[in-house]
């Protein structure tokens, strides 16, 4: 079944080429039962790679566009009077998918999007009284653009903290980019990835997580991690206990991609940028884009063992 | 030329920096020649580094060192005495920044610095001067450590604080020492430094003299007694006596003053004191009257003062016993003494003369004569001022009948000139009247304008009695001091704006004033004056024992036990903190530390791994064997290590151990620059 996962990091390398790195933490990102925000430039193929992911895993996918006049009816669905059987008939929402792309988050207003924040966070929907579970597995990809910055709502830190990891997947290789425009078309590519991991597999591998070991240790060196934003003046706040779970999630996750059954401070390093960066702000830096280097400040400050 | 540069670039800031702060102390007493050439020198040495100039040759440095010698000759109008050849070693110590070719000439200039630091206590002992001079040694010490740090080293800071910390440590020796090392005397004497013009009082009196002195703001002595100080007006401090007169001024007779001391009677009342006194350039010392003393660097003289054997060239401290109603010299004058204790020259102040004459008939008795004389100050319209109408010729009978304003030395003078005409032994006896009290130290303060001159009588049965005619004139100055004395004229300091003493009436400022001499006063008393006698004494109260082979192994011992204890405070044991397995990540971190193969900050123990198994290749299967235990204890395991994992991790670190090199191999290039962090940020 491992081998299976290894298949699946495989597949999805096939289509978004030379990430390696941002596929494995977005599959981290699935294991650990997270959801994953990606913060890109648009055309860096933050939806190729959600696709990729939805056609490995076997899922359903729906592309939320979010706009400023997008409601939150749009996003969880709406009843319908039908006329033939006289009676308001429920017509659920794209949210209605296990892989949901929310592509643009930002330029929704705070409304709609917490709408989404909502579903992500219960598991669940809640519409005209009624409480619709959402389909498991269930996985948002947010996407959100840097730079045009005008118009938009830009997530509070609350909001930021529901999602397990932050990612940038930067431009590629010149490689990479290479044999990207040598290649064939994308759309073509996907079309042929195939379902690699079924539902069952992936709620069974999701299982395997929390039985990774995490050794005492191993446990002090994410607690002296936290504690460190907690007590530096470096950062605005230190991070929240949810953070640290996360951390070790993910650090798990992280392991069992890696074949693992215990984790080493290593896997912890490996996923401590994107769980931490969109959590962390400097002092002195009111803006608040300076989570990336904060993250390396912190690696390299705190003694691994 | 290319050597020059290879004084690390860091070392020679600070050596500058260090140049700059030993010279600053001297630079006010010497010519502004001297800081330009420093400018100079510095300039030319920092081209050196920056490789623009090249060093001087031979011949200019020839010729360097006889302008120099010059410059000295022509600044100080010799080449020897203290002043010349502190200079001229000040020179040197600049010009051999041009010969400072390798670590090692760096090093001599720093030597050299440290002693010339030490030569600027030749020309002042402050606490100002002390506490600047610690700064001094701190930056030459920080220049000794930026000398050993590596070229590549660009921290100024941290030779600060090395050389901080090197100093915190020796303090406990510096005590040790400062107690019990030896005094020695100067194996050389040291002339008095600046020229030996000092304010003071002189062997020679003329009218005005005393009148000049009492201008001066400046500090004479200080003195504390044991027990109460009594009351200003009886404290007549004695310095010398005054026995030829030439018509003109007063004098001391060398042939009385080489005679030998008298027998003292110590039976009666006594006060005992202490006296630090201000570097004169004399012998003489400050006394009470009939005093004695037990310090073997003084010796009573004939004319019952005290005398320094050596003259006091530096800050001088002493006790001494004075018998304040002892009769001295109650027996007849030898003839040879009456005679020249009644010498006056031949000519010259024929009135005076007459006058003592009409008193002899007048007055068959000596004492009788000498209340006469006295009577005639206080009647006579008398005027006490420091600024005397100048006197001719005849100065005695000028003042004493026509213009009557003078200040001590005209009263004094003239009554021993009348009582010596009328056939009575008398002197005059300077010194310093009155003081000061800080009531904050307990002690007196005595200043130059304290400066005194009275009138010693000899009397049949009573031996030398002294008499003031001043207090006749002008009591207030015996009793409340020349400033009240003379506050009518308003001609207290007129010339010393910048005196604190002439500001007394401002009650903060004296208190600031007084609190402040009070400081100095203790650091002289405590500190410079803690040779001697006052060693001696510390050492036998004790140690029960003043002998030099007992106090010399008490200073080893101390000296041994502070280093000792200071050593075994550094090579301490790490303490144990952390579980078994950080430990002895901790002793494979400071053991791989010499070989510069240390865990990088942050670094986990995969990555370390790889990095070693890059270094050390052919160690590679002890180095995993290790760290495979090392993850398989510390994450791997689900219940924490038991004894025998602990055994087992301790003999993978000695086995490793035994197979790393124990130093750095010469053609390593393994030092990784890039952390475990950056290698990770490519893959991103």
């Amino acid at each position: 079944m491992k081998d299976a996962l290894k298949a699946a990091q495989d597949a999805i390398d096939q289509v978004v080429l030379g990430k390696s790195h941002a596929v494995k933490l977005a599959l981290t990102c699935i294991l650990a039962k997270g959801h994953l925000l990606i913060e890109d430039l648009p055309g860096m193929g933050k939806t190729t790679l959600s696709q990729a992911l939805a056609s490995v895993l076997g899922m359903s996918y729906q592309r939320i566009q979010f706009t400023s006049d997008l409601l939150p009816g749009d996003i969880l669905g709406t009843s319908v009077f039908d006329r033939n059987s006289g009676q308001f008939v429920f017509h659920p929402g794209p949210i209605f998918a296990e892989l949901v792309l929310a592509d643009e988050i930002n330029r929704a207003t705070p409304k709609s999007q917490s709408a989404l924040l909502e579903a992500m966070e219960e598991g669940q929907v809640t519409v005209d009284g009624a409480t619709r579970p959402l389909p498991d597995p269930f996985f948002v990809i947010a996407t959100q653009n840097p730079v045009s910055q005008g118009g938009t709502f830009a997530l509070p830190e609350s909001q930021l903290d529901r999602f397990l990891m932050r990612l940038s997947l930067g431009y590629p290789s010149e490689k990479a980019e290479k044999s990207l425009l040598l290649g064939d078309d994308r759309r073509a590519r996907l079309d042929r990835v195939e379902a690699i991991l079924g539902h069952d597999e992936l709620r069974r591998l999701q299982a395997l997580v929390p039985q990774v070991n995490a050794s005492e240790a191993l446990v002090d060196y994410i607690l002296r991690l936290v504690n460190h934003t907690r007590n530096s003046d470096v950062c605005a706040w230190g991070l929240s206990p949810r953070a640290s779970l996360g951390l070790l999630a993910a650090a798990r996750a992280w392991a069992l991609l890696e074949q693992r059954s215990y984790v080493i401070p290593e896997d912890v390093q490996a996923v401590l940028p994107s769980v931490v960066s969109h959590r962390l702000r400097a002092a002195n830096d009111p803006a608040g884009h300076g989570g990336d280097s904060l993250a390396l400040w912190l690696l390299n400050e705190v003694p691994a063992v | 030329m290319s050597a020059a540069g290879l004084i690390p670039r860091n070392s020679l800031a600070w050596l500058l920096t260090a140049q700059v702060v030993v010279l600053l102390p001297h630079l006010p007493r010497l010519p502004w020649w001297v800081a330009l050439l420093w400018v100079g020198c510095a300039l030319w040495r920092v081209q050196i580094q920056r490789m623009r100039w090249h060093s001087p040759g031979i011949l200019l440095k020839s010729a360097a060192l006889v302008a120099i010698l010059l410059g000295v000759f022509l600044t100080q109008g010799t080449l020897l005495g203290l002043d010349a050849t502190v200079m001229f070693l000040l020179l040197l110590f600049m010009l051999k920044l041009l010969e400072m070719h390798n670590p090692r000439d760096a090093l001599v200039v720093v030597y050299l610095g440290f002693f010339i630091l030490a030569t600027a206590f030749l020309f002042d002992q402050g606490i100002p001067l002390t506490l600047y001079q610690c700064g001094s040694l701190l930056v030459l010490v920080a220049a000794l450590v930026g000398l050993q740090q590596s070229a590549g080293r660009n921290d100024p800071a941290r030779a600060l604080r090395i050389g901080g910390v090197m100093l915190l440590q020796a303090i406990p020796l510096l005590l040790v020492l400062f107690i019990f090392f030896p005094r020695l005397e100067p194996l050389w004497s040291v002339n008095m430094p600046g020229g030996s013009s000092k304010t003071g009082l002189s062997d020679t009196m003329s009218p005005a003299d005393i009148a000049n002195l009492a201008r001066s703001p400046e500090l004479a002595f200080r003195a504390s007694f044991d027990g109460e100080i009594p009351p200003l007006s009886t404290l007549y401090w004695r310095a010398l006596t005054l026995s030829r007169f030439d018509g003109r001024s007063w004098s001391q007779d060398r042939l009385l003053n080489n005679l030998p001391a008298l027998p003292l009677d110590t039976s009666g009342e006594s006060v005992e004191y202490r006296v630090v006194a201000g570097a004169s350039g004399q012998h003489w010392v400050y006394s009470l009257r009939g005093a004695t003393t037990d310090n073997p660097a003084l010796r009573r003289m004939h004319d019952f003062n005290l005398q320094s054997i050596a003259p006091l060239n530096s800050t001088f401290g002493y006790r001494a016993r004075s018998y304040v109603n002892v009769q001295m010299q109650a027996e007849p004058l030898s003839k040879l003494e009456r005679a020249r204790q009644l010498e006056l020259p031949q000519q010259g102040d024929p009135r005076a003369r007459e006058w003592a004459q009409a008193l002899r008939e007048q007055h068959p008795d000596d004492g009788d004569l000498v209340q006469a004389v006295l009577g005639y100050f206080n009647q006579q319209p008398f005027f006490y001022t420091l600024k005397p109408t100048p006197l001719g010729e005849h100065s005695n009978d000028e003042f004493l009948f026509d213009t009557r304003r003078g200040f001590c030395e005209h009263y004094a003078g003239a009554m021993t000139f009348v009582l010596r005409a009328a056939g009575i032994p008398s002197r005059i006896v300077a010194g310093y009247q009155g003081g000061e009290v800080n009531e904050q130290g307990g002690y007196v303060l005595v200043h130059q304008f304290d400066a005194h001159v009275w009138v010693e009588v000899w009397l049949a049965g009573r031996g030398w009695v002294s008499v003031d005619p001043t207090f006749q004139v002008a009591p207030e100055r015996i009793e409340q001091g020349l400033e009240e004395a003379v506050r009518g004229e308003g001609s207290f300091l007129e010339d010393s704006y910048l005196s604190g003493s002439r500001y007394r009436g401002v009650t903060w400022l004296n208190d600031a004033r007084l609190a402040w001499d009070n400081v100095n006063y203790q650091w002289q008393l405590r500190v410079l004056n803690f040779k001697g006698e006052e060693q001696m004494g510390l050492f036998r109260r004790w140690l029960g024992t003043a002998d030099w082979q007992r106090v010399g192994m008490v200073v080893l011992g101390l000296a041994g036990g502070i280093m000792l204890l200071q050593a075994m405070w550094w090579l301490r044991p790490q303490r144990m903190n952390g579980s078994a397995q950080q430990r002895v990540w901790k002793r494979l971190d400071q053991r791989l530390a010499r070989l510069r193969l240390q865990a990088l900050p942050g670094e986990g123990p995969r990555a370390w791994q790889q990095r070693l198994q890059v270094a050390l290749p052919a160690q590679r299967s002890v180095i995993d064997s290790f760290f495979d235990e090392f993850v398989r204890q510390s994450y791997a395991a689900t219940d924490s290590a038991s004894k025998a994992d602990q055994q087992q991790l301790q003999q993978a670190l000695r086995a490793l151990f035994k197979v790393i090199p124990r130093k750095r191999p010469a053609s390593a290039s393994y030092l990784l620059q890039d952390g475990p962090l950056s290698s990770r940020d490519k893959s991103l």
